[in-house]
């Protein structure tokens, strides 16, 4: 060991901010790659001061001892038969998170190598390198880890190709995550990436996951993402310090708003793969709470601490939109999903047996009247042998800012909004579409940021999309036949409960 | 007899209908790049926002391109488990390095002399590693395919590991010699004021702001890194060891094992771009026929510092250092 401790001589290596002599500092940092957002010259960011610290050589001990352990579970639980014996409706689980984090991970290594090199002081964009390279280390292991399963498990190919296509989900996970980090500047980036999303949602994905994994018996994945976390948690704190320049300089108005729009995006992907996968995938026995409770515990505490820390305020939709959204938005997510379960990559799992209803209801009190009474009608189709009447003939409104199938029909239905109908705005000549309140907010914020991107249900109206049909649009997102989800469980659940067909004539 | 087909190697679809099974290394790293020539543009954002104006300017609108990168593979063949677990085994050595030179007493046996060339010569080198840092990570995140972006990224990481090394160094040579040594003003002093410090401030300062993905590798692994290497991971050592500095010596050696790595997938590189389209030779030439020779004029600057030490070595000796490193480079990647 050596014997200075790294106190003693880390400051050498991270105070390397100079002024520029030979081209300009807009030259060198220019806005599109690193916003100033009038915090300049660059001598007012050199203060930035992460509040975690770790040199080359702890780094390199320290992950070196992560890897060799992550993927010696990975090789024993492959020579065993544990991926097999999994609940299906877990395995749907893992298979909609691969395809939405591993490669949108691995491009985050983008977002950190951009702060690594446009970051406005060294200390920054020394984090931001260690960031880049854990980026890495995520992309590589959650590709890995499903490219074991291949043969096990033809579907862990969404892994490594989700964000190649152009089904709905992967537009929506694009849409998002170049917003936040691969198209943002590298002070936005600081803000949405690090402080918004890895210090708040990655926790909840990660860790809340994670206690599901171990719970279902999912060793491999529960090692797997558990690692993960402790690396985000690291290099997520590049936030912080930038938040505390914005407001020391008078500009907490504008972390503030980089905060609202991202904590927004965040909370809708969330909802969609995480709200799916803990109240409705992941098997009754091992649920440990909800993903209320878990949003609650990990996700509304920690931003009102950190709101009130670095003065700043909860989100202006935080009580009108956000919270009420807690308890219907991402059910009616679900019911879509199931509905239109040929344009997904997983095989969805409807999770409403009788006493998995029982759990709803107790964990969102009225959930059989305001959800369950579609699944009423949904089983009764099954059990009548009509499954026809349970897959979609059409698509469904999908919102121009986070690209997520439109329902305010079902918040509505559910007592929890206004009005059935989608929020609109003529921008420029066009109509764009919005789910939310918010999702339009963002989007008045920065027009010039979105305008020009069209949704799926755009391609399609624009006849982009041969033959416009079901099966054409099918086949544009890239969903074979045999990808296309179906019922996790066959229907069991709609059975469950009464006697099978045909018994009460023996 | 019954004959039983060949089972196919079972891979990432998008690998295609493969012979071979890809190797893990390939699995991990193949076409990650989505966005790489994706239409209407690479982000999933209004096409004309800035950054999708700056890729498709930058990366897909850059002169050096050929028509499928995803052949490319670092020689190295790095993954980031074996990146991590590669260096993890050299940073032991460097810990027993410094462990058994700080025992020994090896800096507060210093001479003056030294301790005053070690202040001019090593001290503000943080300075320029940084700015090679934050290059190639500029590189990493604007090439075309993962292949190149994991060698730019792992690169830029060894660049801080030489760096912080010197850093920790540099602290030890002050305990024993003096506080001032260790101070932010002793390298960042002369790297903003010295007159031989500017060359290289320039050539560097300049580069930073060459933003075609393409002139960015060029610049920084065909002209700056060559040349700053030799200058540092050679010239350093063998000044260091007429100096009897053998730890500073040995740990050049080292930190060339990290560039000997840059330098072969940097000339892997070129070589797979010629062989794809031989024009480009004319487009990487251009290049290093600009920034060549303002790298070695980097060198020429600091060259004389050699000349200072007690036992000297000949400024035009750390020049041609520099200048055959980059002649050595080129011909390896089948330029010059």
């Amino acid at each position: 060991m050596p014997k200075l401790r790294r106190s003693e001589w880390y400051d050498l290596a991270r105070d390397l901010n100079w002024n520029l002599s030979y081209v300009t500092e807009e030259e060198a940092f220019p806005e599109e790659m690193s916003n100033h957002y009038g915090i300049t010259p660059n001598e007012r960011w050199w203060g930035w001061d992460e509040p975690y610290k770790v040199s080359y050589r702890e780094y390199v001990h320290n992950q070196h001892g992560k890897d060799a352990a992550v993927y010696s579970v990975n090789s024993v639980v492959a020579r065993s038969r544990m991926f097999e014996e999994l609940d299906p409706g877990w395995k749907s689980a893992i298979i909609a998170h691969y395809g939405a984090i591993a490669l949108p991970e691995y491009i985050a290594g983008i977002g950190e190598s951009r702060m690594g090199r446009f970051g406005r002081a060294a200390a920054w964009r020394n984090m931001a390198l260690f960031g880049t390279l854990d980026e890495t280390r995520h992309g590589q292991i959650q590709t890995y880890f499903p490219y074991t399963l291949l043969d096990k498990e033809p579907r862990m190919d969404w892994a490594h190709k989700a964000l190649h296509t152009n089904e709905w989900g992967a537009i929506a996970a694009r849409h998002l995550f170049d917003d936040m980090f691969t198209a943002n500047d590298a002070v936005s980036t600081a803000i949405q990436l690090t402080f918004t999303f890895e210090t708040g949602f990655t926790n909840l994905q990660f860790l809340g996951m994670a206690a599901d994994a171990m719970e279902v018996g999912d060793l491999d994945f529960g090692a797997l993402i558990s690692s993960i976390q402790t690396d985000e948690s690291r290099h997520a704190q590049q936030g912080e310090p930038t938040v505390k320049i914005l407001v020391e300089n008078g500009r907490a108005d504008l972390a503030q708003k980089l905060v609202d729009h991202m904590f927004w995006r965040s909370w809708h992907i969330f909802a969609l793969l995480t709200g799916l996968s803990m109240d409705y995938y992941t098997p009754l026995e091992h649920r440990s709470h909800s993903f209320k409770e878990f949003m609650e515990e990990w996700i509304i505490k920690q931003f009102l601490d950190q709101f009130r820390d670095f003065g700043l305020e909860p989100s202006w939709y935080w009580d009108s939109h956000f919270v009420p959204e807690l308890d219907w938005y991402h059910h009616a997510l679900h019911l879509g999903v199931w509905f239109w379960r040929p344009t997904v990559w997983w095989n969805p799992d409807a999770g409403v047996s009788p006493a998995e209803r029982e759990w709803l209801e107790e964990k969102y009190p009225g959930w059989n009247d305001t959800f369950g009474v579609y699944w009423d009608t949904i089983a009764e189709n099954i059990r009548n042998g009509a499954e026809e009447k349970t897959l979609p003939e059409t698509f469904p409104i999908v919102c121009n800012m986070c690209q997520i199938p439109v329902v305010t029909p079902a918040g509505y239905r559910a007592g929890k909004l206004d009005s059935p109908l989608p929020h609109l705005l003529v921008h420029e000549g066009r109509q764009y579409v919005f789910c939310s309140e918010p999702c339009k907010w963002i989007f008045e914020q920065n027009p010039a940021r979105f305008a020009g991107h069209t949704s799926v249900v755009d391609r399609f109206l624009g006849g982009e999309i041969q033959p416009p049909t079901i099966p054409g649009a099918l086949a544009w997102m890239g969903l074979s036949p045999e990808e296309m989800g179906q019922d996790a469980t066959n229907y069991a659940w709609a059975h469950e409960g009464r006697e099978a067909p045909g018994a009460a004539a023996s | 007899m019954t004959t039983r087909a060949r089972k196919r190697p079972r891979t990432w679809s998008l690998l295609g209908d493969v012979r071979r099974k890809p190797s893990a290394y390939e699995a991990v790293t193949a076409k990650f790049h989505y966005h790489f020539r994706r239409s209407p543009a690479p982000w999933e954002l209004d096409p004309d926002m800035p950054m999708n104006r700056w890729y498709l300017t930058h990366r897909e609108g850059s002169p050096f391109n050929v028509d499928d990168w995803e052949g490319f593979r670092d020689p190295a063949k790095l993954t980031y488990k074996d990146y991590v677990t590669l260096q993890h085994e050299r940073e032991l050595y460097l810990d027993g390095l410094v462990d058994r030179f700080e025992e020994a007493g090896h800096a507060e046996g210093y001479p003056a002399g030294w301790v005053d060339t070690f202040r001019s010569l090593v001290v503000p080198l943080r300075f320029p590693m940084h700015v090679l840092q934050m290059a190639s990570l500029y590189v990493g995140q604007m090439a075309p395919s993962s292949f190149i972006t994991n060698c730019a990224h792992f690169q830029a990481a060894d660049e801080m590991r030489r760096l912080q090394r010197i850093a920790y160094w540099t602290k030890v040579v002050s305990n024993a010699h003096d506080d001032a040594i260790a101070t932010t003003e002793a390298a960042r002093g002369p790297w903003e004021d010295d007159a031989a410090w500017q060359p290289l401030r320039e050539t560097l300062e300049t580069m930073l702001v060459a933003y075609d993905w393409g002139e960015a590798f060029a610049a920084l692994n065909l002209a700056v890194k060559p040349a700053f290497d030799a200058m540092v991971n050679v010239g350093l050592r063998d000044l260091a060891r007429r100096n009897e500095d053998e730890f500073i010596a040995l740990a050049c050696e080292e930190f060339d094992r990290d560039a000997a790595r840059h330098r072969a997938w940097t000339a892997a590189l070129v070589r797979y771009a010629l062989e794809r389209d031989g024009g480009l030779a004319e487009v990487l030439e251009g290049w290093r026929g600009s920034w060549g020779p303002k790298a070695l004029a980097a060198v020429e600057g600091l060259a004389p510092l050699f000349e200072g030490a007690p036992e000297p070595l000949a400024a035009e000796e750390v020049v041609a250092l520099a200048r055959t490193a980059q002649e050595e480079l080129a011909g390896a990647a089948g330029l010059g």
